[in-house]
C-alpha cells in the first residue's frame, strides 16, 4: 500500500488511527503489528511470511547473540543472523543479476525471475542493525517479539525508510506518549511530506517522461537531468517526510533523513545531507569495522571504495547503480585526497556548482537503464543534438512554475522565512491559521491530484 | 501555547478530513457511471482467499476508492483549477484551453500509425472491392487550427498527408481541410457541428462525381445542453454546447439498418437522449457507434436512384452522411474499429458501390484500432 494511495489515506490510516488510539496501552504495539501486516500484505499478500520469517529470525538471533555474548558462539550466531538476513535479499533482490553477469561470461545458468519483496532492503538493514548492536553490547535483546516485530514491521517505515536502528525506537516501544499536538504535528508533517510527493515529485515525473519520449535536444537534456533530480529529491524526501510524520502522530521519533541536499557544497556534504540512515548506517556498520579512515592511505582508499560500491548495489542489482555509488566513491576520495582544500577555499558559487553538476551527472547514471544510456544521457548535456526543439520546449514552459517551485522547495528558504515571519507579532498570532489552511490545501488538492490520476508509484518502493 | 494551540488546531483538521472522506465514502451510495468521463465505475470487489492472494482484490479495491471517491469530479475539478490557472500548466491530462476552446493535444505524429492505415485502406480494397473508386478523405482534428497557432505542439499534417496518398495508390484524395475551421467544432468536443458542414458535404460530393443530387435545405432542430467528451476531460466550469442537426425530407423518409441489433432506426435517434444507456448527446446521429449500418433513401433522386456509396468512417461519419444522403440510395457505414476486416464480406455486399475513406486525423495517427 502507498501512502499517496487513496486507500491508505481515507481507508487505512482513518481505520487504524482510531483502533490505536481506542487500544489499551499494553495492546497499542499488538494493534500496531497487525496493522503493519495488513498494510504490507495488501501490496505482498504472500511475501509478508517472508518478512515474518526475518522477524522470527532477528528474534532468535538477538536472544542467541545476547546469551553467548563475548564467547565464540555468540560470534557464530552473530555470522549466522548476518546470513539469515541477507539470503533472502541475495535471492529476491541479487541472484538474476549475478546469474545475468555469469551466464554473460559464458554459463548458461537459468534466471529467478523472483519478484522483489517491497521494502526488503529496509528491514533486512534494520534487522541486521538490530543483531550487531546486541552482538556489541550497545542494546538488549528484545524478550517480546510482538515489540520486535513491531519494530521490524513498523508501517511508517516499512517500505521506503528511512532507516530507523533498533536503538531509535527501543524507548518509545516500551513506553512513549501520546497526544494531540503530536498528532497534530505529525500531521503537518505527513501533508507536507504527501504534497512533495504528489504535486511535485509526480508532476516532475511527468516533465521527464514528456522530455524523454521528445526529440533530442541540449536543452530539454539538461531539463530532464534537473527535472529529474528534483523528482528523486522531493519523492524520497516526501516520503520520509511522511515516514516520520506518521511515526510523530504514533509516538515515535524517526531520524530524519534529508536536510537540503542541493544547498551542499561538495561531494562529502551532499551525503551527510542525503539519504542520511543509509550513509550512517553504511558508516557505522561497513566502514568503522573495516577501519574506516584510521588506517594507511590505501585502505582507506578501499574503504571508501568498498562502501560506496555496496550503497551503489543497495539501491539495485544493476551495474548502472554500481557505477552511481562508485561515482560518489571516486569524488569522496578526490575530494579527501586532492581538492577538497581547493574547494573549501573556492569561491562559494563554484563549489555550488560543482556539487550541483556532479549530482546531476550521479542522478543520470542513477536512472539510466544500462551504462552506455547513462553515456548517451550525460553526453546529450553537451551536444550532439539541436539546442531545442519544439517538444522540448513545451514541455518545459509547460512546467517551468514547478521546476521553480521545486527548486524553491528544495532550499531552506521556505522554512526560514516561514519561521521569520512566525516570529513577528502578526505572524504569531497567524500561524496557527496558515498552518491549517496549508495542510488542508496540501491534503485536499493532493486528493485531488491523486482521484484525477491513476498511476502513482514510488521510485524508492522496491529498494 | 502558540505551538500548542496550532498543532490542536492541525489534528481536528486532519481527522476531519481523513476520517470525513472514510465516512462520506461509506455513506454516499456508488455510481455507477461517470457521464463526463463517458464510463463506467469501478464496483466494489468480492473479496476471496484466492483474490486477496493474488493481490488483486488489492488493485480493484484500489480502483474502485479512486472512482467512487466522494466528490470525485470536484475533486478534478479543483486538480484542473490548481493545474491551470496556480501551476500555469499549458494542458491538463492532455485537455488544453485555446480560443475560448477545448482542444486535446494530439502529437507526435506516428508515421508507423499512418502507414499501418495506408495498408489497411490497401489491403481491404484489393480483398473487397478493387475495381470500385476509392476516395479518401482526412477530417482534420480541432486541434489543427487550434493547437500551433497557440504555442502548443501539433501534428505534422503535410507529412501524414503525404505518407498517406503516396502509400495508398490509386486511391483518389478529397481535401476538406479548407472548408473546415475552429468555429465549425463544438467547443466542449471533439466534433464537428453538423450545422456547419455545407462546405464540407458539398466538397465531397464534388470529389465523389454526385453533386448533381447534392441539397441543402434543411430544417434546423436544437438540443440544449450538450457536454461534449472534451467537457468532462477537461473537468471545468464550461458553457455547454447546443446540438443542432438538420433534417429534411430525404432523412425524414430514410431509414437506418444496424446489422448488429438487426433493428431498424431512424437518421437522428433521439430515444438516445433517454434510454439511459447512453452517455454522449453526439449518440443522436445514426444512433451512435456501430460496426455496421445501412441507410437507405427511398426518395431518392432521379440522379441519386442506383448510386450506393460504401463509407468506412469514425464517429465524425455519423453526421455528415445524412448530408450526403440526396446523393444516395443507398450508404452503406462500416466503422472498423468494431467489426473486424476479414468478417466484412459476411455482413456488406461489395458490388462496386463508390468508396470513402472518411477518418479523422486523430484515427489515423493512432491506427492500431482499425481492426
Amino acid at each position: 500500500m502507498l501512502f499517496s494511495s487513496i486507500t491508505f489515506l481515507y481507508f487505512f490510516l482513518p481505520v487504524v488511527l482510531l483502533l490505536y488510539f481506542l487500544a489499551p496501552r499494553r495492546l497499542k504495539n499488538t494493534v500496531l503489528l497487525l496493522a503493519s501486516l495488513v498494510f504490507y500484505a495488501y501490496g505482498e499478500p504472500r511475501l509478508v511470511v517472508l518478512m515474518l520469517a526475518s522477524v522470527l529470525s532477528g528474534y532468535v538471533h538477538g536472544l542467541l547473540i545476547e546469551r553467548f555474548r563475548g564467547k565464540r558462539l555468540g560470534r557464530v550466531f552473530l555470522v549466522s543472523s548476518i546470513c539469515f538476513s541477507l539470503a533472502p535479499l541475495l535471492v529476491f533482490k541479487y541472484a538474476d543479476f549475478f546469474l545475468t553477469n555469469l551466464n554473460a561470461l559464458g554459463a548458461s545458468l537459468p534466471l529467478l525471475k523472483l519478484a522483489l519483496p517491497i521494502g526488503i532492503s529496509f528491514y533486512t538493514f534494520q534487522i541486521l542493525s538490530y543483531t550487531v548492536d546486541v552482538a556489541r553490547g550497545t542494546t538488549k535483546a528484545q524478550r517480546n517479539i510482538i515489540d520486535l516485530a513491531t519494530y521490524i514491521a513498523l508501517f511508517p517505515q516499512l517500505i521506503a525508510g528511512p532507516i530507523v536502528r533498533y536503538t531509535d525506537v527501543e524507548a518509545a516501544l516500551r513506553t512513549r506518549t501520546h497526544s494531540t499536538e503530536a498528532v497534530g504535528d505529525g500531521a503537518l508533517r505527513f501533508s507536507i511530506g504527501l504534497g512533495k510527493k504528489v504535486l511535485l515529485a509526480n508532476l516532475l515525473g511527468e516533465l521527464c517522461a514528456a522530455l524523454k519520449a521528445a526529440e533530442p535536444s541540449v536543452l530539454g537534456s539538461w531539463g530532464y537531468a534537473v527535472s529529474l533530480c528534483l523528482q528523486i529529491y522531493f519523492d524520497f524526501s516526501g516520503y520520509s517526510d511522511m515516514a516520520i510524520g506518521l511515526g510523530t502522530m504514533l509516538g515515535f521519533r524517526f531520524p530524519e533523513n534529508f536536510n537540503y541536499p542541493f544547498i551542499a557544497k561538495s561531494a562529502t556534504e551532499f551525503w551527510r545531507r542525503w539519504h542520511m540512515t543509509l550513509g550512517s548506517w553504511f558508516r557505522d556498520y561497513v566502514y568503522i569495522p573495516l577501519g574506516g579512515s584510521r588506517v594507511g592511505a590505501w585502505k582507506h582508499v578501499r574503504n571508501i571504495l568498498i562502501v560506496w560500491c555496496l550503497t551503489g548495489f543497495w539501491h539495485g542489482a544493476s551495474w548502472n547503480f554500481i557505477a552511481w555509488g562508485l561515482f560518489f566513491g571516486v569524488l569522496l576520495i578526490a575530494e579527501k585526497l586532492f581538492f577538497g582544500r581547493w574547494l573549501e577555499r573556492a569561491p562559494r558559487a563554484l563549489q555550488h556548482v560543482y556539487l550541483l553538476l556532479a549530482a546531476l551527472i550521479s542522478f543520470l547514471i542513477f536512472d539510466a537503464a544500462t551504462l552506455a544510456d547513462a553515456g548517451k544521457a550525460i553526453a546529450g548535456l553537451f551536444g550532439g543534438a539541436p539546442f531545442t526543439n519544439a517538444q522540448g520546449l513545451y514541455s518545459l514552459s509547460s512546467y517551468f512554475v514547478v521546476l521553480v517551485l521545486a527548486a524553491f522547495g528544495a532550499t531552506p528558504l521556505p522554512k526560514m522565512l516561514f519561521t521569520r515571519f512566525a516570529a513577528t507579532p502578526v505572524g504569531e498570532k497567524l500561524t496557527p491559521i496558515l498552518s491549517l489552511l496549508f495542510m488542508a490545501a496540501l491534503l485536499l488538492v493532493s486528493t485531488a491530484y491523486l482521484v484525477d490520476g491513476s498511476f502513482n508509484p514510488f521510485l524508492y518502493f522496491r529498494f | 501555547m502558540n505551538d500548542k494551540l496550532k498543532n490542536r488546531i492541525l489534528c481536528a483538521a486532519f481527522v476531519f478530513i481523513i476520517a470525513g472522506g472514510f465516512a462520506l465514502h461509506l455513506l454516499m451510495p456508488d455510481k455507477a457511471l461517470s457521464i463526463s468521463e463517458r464510463r463506467k465505475l469501478a464496483q466494489a470487489p468480492s473479496i476471496s482467499l484466492t483474490s486477496m492472494l493474488s493481490g488483486k482484490f488489492s488493485t480493484a479495491f484500489d480502483d474502485y476508492v479512486l472512482d467512487q471517491f466522494p466528490g470525485r469530479d470536484s475533486f478534478r475539478t479543483l486538480k484542473a483549477i490548481v493545474q491551470y490557472y496556480m501551476l500555469r500548466q499549458k494542458d491538463n491530462n492532455g485537455i488544453f484551453l485555446a480560443e475560448g476552446n477545448i482542444g486535446k493535444l494530439e502529437y507526435p505524429l506516428s508515421e508507423s500509425s499512418v502507414l499501418r492505415a495506408a495498408q489497411k485502406i490497401c489491403s481491404l480494397r484489393e480483398q473487397y472491392f478493387p475495381d470500385a473508386n476509392v476516395y479518401l478523405s482526412l477530417v482534420p482534428d480541432k486541434s489543427y487550427f487550434l493547437a500551433a497557432q497557440n504555442g502548443y505542439p501539433a501534428l505534422d499534417y503535410e507529412k501524414m498527408l503525404d505518407l498517406l496518398q503516396k502509400n495508398t495508390e490509386g486511391v483518389t484524395y478529397i481535401d476538406i481541410f479548407d472548408t473546415l475551421s475552429a468555429d465549425k467544432y463544438y467547443t466542449t468536443d471533439a466534433h464537428w457541428r453538423q450545422e456547419c458542414l455545407h462546405d464540407t458535404a458539398l466538397r465531397l460530393a464534388e470529389g465523389l462525381g454526385v453533386e448533381d443530387a447534392f441539397a441543402w435545405d434543411y430544417e434546423a432542430h436544437t438540443l440544449p445542453d450538450f457536454y461534449g467528451v472534451y467537457y468532462g476531460q477537461a473537468a471545468l466550469p464550461f458553457p455547454p454546447d447546443t446540438l443542432t442537426y438538420l433534417t429534411s425530407a430525404t432523412t425524414d423518409g430514410a431509414q437506418v439498418y444496424n446489422i448488429e441489433t438487426q433493428g431498424t432506426t431512424s437518421v437522428y435517434d433521439l430515444g438516445k437522449l433517454t434510454d439511459g444507456k447512453s452517455m454522449d448527446m453526439y449518440d443522436v446521429f445514426l444512433s451512435g457507434a456501430a460496426a455496421v449500418l445501412t441507410v437507405t433513401n427511398p426518395n431518392a433522386s432521379e440522379a441519386a436512384k442506383g448510386r450506393e456509396l460504401i463509407l468506412f468512417r469514425d464517429s465524425f461519419g455519423s453526421s455528415i452522411a445524412p448530408l450526403l444522403l440526396d446523393c444516395y440510395e443507398t450508404i452503406t457505414l462500416v466503422d472498423i474499429r468494431y467489426i473486424a476486416s476479414e468478417f466484412l464480406s459476411q455482413y456488406v455486399d461489395f458490388h462496386g458501390q463508390d468508396v470513402l475513406f472518411l477518418y479523422s486525423t486523430t484515427i489515423i495517427n493512432n491506427s492500431a484500432m482499425l481492426k
